[in-house]
């Protein structure tokens, strides 16, 4: 006679080995079949997940543990990089600044050659409030610098000679208002007066006659400051008016007069 | 005093927005004038136009005449306030400026310079408001949260 917990072990063993049976009629037939069975598709599809997931979290821990073992490394690494790139950064600049000084050395090489009385000057000062338009040079009287002398890049007119001390001079640019300087369309000789308008200047009194065209230089008239011929700028406008005696040029100066670094004295 | 001066003609002419910088010397006159007398105030802005007028070209003795009147001005104005309310400060750095500037082109049209370049400047005038407001602002928040810390460290 079994006792009920007899009965119970021989179901279990009996349905252990119905499902092994089962299990195992599933797996032969689908070895027959040549196919891979549900049982072993679910059962790799759930290893392949906790492979990953182990897979992955060791990976991880690894790394950690590497770039934990290498960050007094990577520590010292990135400072020497860093103190390279600072370094670099600062030559970068030097050579940057020494590029644009030779530039500009190179178009002034011209004026400044043997024989040329110009003064080579650099800029050290602006106004301290922009209300005029000036620089200041650290060339004087003591290395030959006179009121009104001109002053030139290598692009053209800069301006004159407003004040000369013995250790440096204030030029007032062409663009200024209170400068004023006798001026010619080149190539017809249509003269008038070249006059500062803050970022432009003004060709005033050309005779209405004159047909100036849009693009045409301005060269400077023999006159206190300049000899005839350096280049003032290019007419980029021209005012007329059908009843007035003269016309109008709005002209572009040559020289950029935001960026001036060296410049060259005139002394006539 | 002196080195606002410095920066302004030599750096702080690379940093203009529409032709005008931010004015040291007159944040510097300014910031004196509100912390003390105005007999110490209008001194103190005679010595920075004067240096100004000194440094610039052409303009006579205007700087010296409008940076002492600002200096008076903003002097007086900070009188019935506290000086250190960053609206208040800031208004009387905006009008001060405009001030100063309109003063200023009085006094070169009065020495002979062609009338209308104060109008002709007021765009510029508007600009270097903004940009003193600006500088003012920021320096005074910067104090304001240093100051805490530098009395917690003590």
């Amino acid at each position: 006679m079994f006792t009920y917990r007899e009965e119970r072990r021989l179901f279990a063993v009996l349905s252990v080995i119905i499902v092994a049976a089962l299990v195992a009629l599933i797996q032969v037939g689908a070895a027959r079949n040549g196919t891979i069975s549900p049982l072993s598709a679910v059962v790799e599809s759930v290893g392949a997940l906790f492979e990953a997931t182990i897979g992955s979290a060791t990976v991880a821990t690894r790394g950690a543990m590497q770039s934990a073992a290498r960050t007094p490394h990577l520590l010292r690494e990135n400072a020497q990089l860093r103190a390279q790139n600072q370094t670099l950064s600062g030559e970068n600049a030097q050579l940057h600044e020494a590029l644009s000084s030779a530039v500009q050395q190179q178009k002034l090489a011209p004026l400044l050659s043997s024989g040329s009385r110009a003064i080579a000057a650099r800029i050290v000062g602006f106004p301290p409030e922009n209300e005029v338009q000036s620089v200041t040079i650290n060339r004087g009287t003591r290395d030959g610098v006179r009121r009104d002398d001109g002053v030139i890049n290598g692009d053209g007119v800069v301006g004159r000679i407003a004040e000369a001390t013995p250790f440096i001079s204030k030029i007032v640019l062409i663009t200024d208002y209170t400068s004023s300087v006798p001026a010619m369309i080149e190539g017809g000789r249509w003269w008038g007066v070249a006059k500062g308008n803050v970022n432009s200047v003004r060709m005033e009194y050309i005779a209405q006659d004159a047909p100036i065209h849009i693009g045409d230089h301005v060269i400077t008239g023999e006159a206190r400051s300049f000899h005839s011929g350096e280049l003032i700028g290019t007419i980029v406008q021209i005012q007329r008016s059908p009843t007035g005696l003269y016309q109008t040029a709005v002209v572009r100066p040559a020289a950029d007069l935001n960026s001036l670094d060296r410049v060259a004295v005139i002394p006539k | 005093m002196a080195i606002a001066l410095v920066a302004q003609v030599t750096f702080l002419h690379f940093f203009t927005v529409r032709g005008a910088s931010v004015s040291l010397v007159l944040i510097a006159v300014i910031w004196f004038s509100i912390l003390t007398d105005i007999r110490r105030a209008a001194i103190f802005g005679f010595a920075a136009g004067f240096l100004e007028d000194m440094l610039s070209l052409g303009t006579g003795g205007a700087w010296t005449i409008s940076t002492t009147i600002t200096a008076v001005l903003a002097g007086t104005l900070s009188r019935a306030f506290f000086a250190d309310s960053i609206p208040l400060v800031t208004g009387i750095v905006v009008v001060s400026t405009l001030v100063r500037q309109l003063i200023f082109w009085t006094v070169m049209k009065a020495q002979g310079f062609p009338p209308g370049l104060g109008t002709l400047h007021f765009h510029q005038a508007l600009w270097q408001g903004t940009l003193n407001a600006a500088f003012v602002i920021a320096a005074m928040v910067i104090y304001r949260h240093r100051e805490p810390l530098e009395v917690q460290a003590a």
